[in-house]
């Protein structure tokens, strides 16, 4: 059976500390001023009922995803497990796929002249069985990634236990990733 | 708000810049003029050599622009040798790809519909009819009235004139892309341009061919053309401002704020559509043939479709609710 990968982003735990961009960039060498990975924050509500509100801005690897379907030269492709990759000896550069996505996860690496993005680190670390790196440096545990079809897994029990939104999913794209959102306070 | 997560550079830039457009409007003027050659040549006494100016200069149009078009679209990718790729892959969800597949019929065909209509030119006269030689017996095996040739090259001069739509109205987290009418609206300003280009080429370089009914005809046909794309840009932002939501503020923004408002009232609407309509009005009321204004009303008709291809892109990623 193929792996159905979750990536839980929890708000409640996210302290904005900006960890997991340093370290995706470290990763995968991403160029100064070009994010696979942002943390957003913003200051919400109206006193006193004020808190920080987080985002993560990073691909969330849709199962239906406009990327894909988009791309002319099947460049931006879906492998066995839904994850969407780019392939860069295909793809040509025409930023159809870039303007396409919702989430706005996709740039130009202007070091390769080729789109790059969040691939839950796949060929360095998840296909060899290790964490994404933004999940295993994150030091309040507000990143979870696994396999949903394992019971026993985190995100199989978290997805379970707590009420997940999954980023504009009014537009069909089916995410991966999916956020917990605030149970305190503000309005937003 | 603070940037600790870093510069917002990379999600606020544009995407498509504007050799985009010019391309969407070189497919579109070419789509147009291949229309407009044709539907001239269909009228009753034209399908025979000698052609028609306007014939001709609608042929020529055609290919020359298309390629052109292409030309500006390869050197913008970001890795214009990677090209070919493009060639031997194929997407078949993908407007792009369908565009791609469509220009394959599409070029050829216009590039044998203009060396019929050139042929003394090409294989006689013309400074490659030695090298050409070899390709008479081909065009003239095709004879001058193919109907299926002309047929099919009409065909997909609608499709590549819509498909020019669709590659935008298929990015749904684009408001003002994201819109049924969208490819109507560049197939008919498509048309208008192809009119007003065929006009302005015909009576500048093959005036003595030129038939005053034909260019008659095709003055008429723009004055139907440009109030139908007033129309559809009235129904494109009426019916985005009641579907609600982004949408609704996205149609009061492009409409209201800043540079791209303007280009829109001055550039689009002022120039593209008001001018011509005053100038059918007055200066050619009850179809009087005065080459200076015919000349002038086609130049505006033009730089009017240039500013709504701008207008559309940039204002389409500028304003995104
Ligand atoms: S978030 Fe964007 S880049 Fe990632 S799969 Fe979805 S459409 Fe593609
Ligand atoms: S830029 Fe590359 S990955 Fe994106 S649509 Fe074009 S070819 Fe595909
Ligand atoms: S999964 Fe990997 S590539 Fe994606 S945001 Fe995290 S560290 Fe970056």
């Amino acid at each position: 059976m193929g792996k159905a990968y979750r990536l839980l982003y929890d708000e409640n735990a996210c302290i904005g500390c900006q960890a997991c961009s340093v370290a995706c960039r470290v990763e995968h060498g991403v160029p100064e001023d070009f994010f696979r990975l942002q943390v957003r924050m913003e200051l919400k509500g109206v006193f006193p009922r004020l808190g920080m509100s987080y985002e993560r801005m990073a691909c969330v690897m849709c199962e239906d995803a406009p990327c894909v379907s988009v791309c002319p030269t099947f460049a931006s492709f879906q492998d066995k497990d839904g994850l969407v990759h780019i392939d860069e000896r295909v793809c040509i550069t025409c930023k159809y796929c870039i303007l396409a996505c919702p989430y706005h996860a996709r740039f130009v690496n202007p070091l390769k002249n080729v789109v790059e993005k969040c691939d839950f680190c796949y060929e360095s670390r998840v296909s060899k069985a290790l964490l994404p790196v933004c999940v295993s440096i994150c030091p309040t545990e507000a990143l979870m990634f696994g396999d949903m079809n394992e019971r026993d897994s985190l995100v199989y029990e978290t997805s379970h236990k707590e009420a997940l939104i999954f980023p504009k999913a009014h537009l069909k794209t089916k995410p991966k990733v999916a956020f917990l959102p605030k149970r305190k306070g503000m309005k937003s | 708000m603070n940037h600790i997560a870093g510069s917002l550079e990379q999600y606020s830039t544009l995407i498509w810049h504007w050799p985009i457009a010019v391309y969407l409007f070189l497919a579109g003027l070419s789509a147009g003029a291949a229309m407009t050659s044709l539907m001239v040549k269909w009228i009753e006494g034209n399908n025979k050599a000698p052609w028609d100016g306007l014939i001709k200069a609608g042929a020529l149009l055609a290919p020359l622009t298309i390629c052109l078009g292409l030309f500006l679209l390869i050197f913008d990718l970001t890795r214009p040798l990677h090209f070919w790729k493009l060639l031997i892959h194929y997407n078949f969800s993908s407007v792009m790809t369908l565009g791609v597949l469509g220009l394959f019929i599409y070029t050829p065909l216009s590039f044998i519909y203009a060396a019929i209509k050139f042929k003394p030119w090409l294989f006689e006269t013309g400074p490659f009819a030695g090298l050409l030689k070899p390709f008479k017996g081909i065009i003239d095996s095709i004879g001058d009235n193919p109907a299926w040739l002309e047929r099919t090259l009409f065909l997909f001069a609608v499709i590549i004139g819509i498909y020019t739509g669709f590659l935008l109205s298929a990015m749904y987290s684009y408001p003002l892309f994201n819109t049924p009418l969208l490819p109507i609206l560049f197939l008919a300003s498509g048309l208008s341009s192809g009119v007003a280009a065929s006009i302005l080429f015909g009576l500048l370089f093959f005036k003595s061919e030129v038939n005053q009914k034909n260019a008659k005809y095709l003055l008429e046909l723009d004055l139907r053309v440009v109030p139908m794309e007033l129309l559809l840009l009235f129904a494109l932002f009426v019916g985005m401002y009641f579907q609600g939501g982004d949408k609704t503020l996205v149609a009061i923004q492009a409409l209201t704020t800043g540079v791209w408002a303007y280009v829109f009232w001055v550039g689009v609407i002022g120039i593209g559509i008001a001018t011509p309509l005053l100038i059918a009005v007055t200066a050619l009321k009850h179809h009087a043939y005065r080459v200076g204004y015919i000349l002038l009303n086609s130049v505006v008709v033009l730089v009017g479709v240039v500013f709504l291809r701008l207008y559309i892109l940039y204002a389409g990623q500028t304003f995104i609710g």
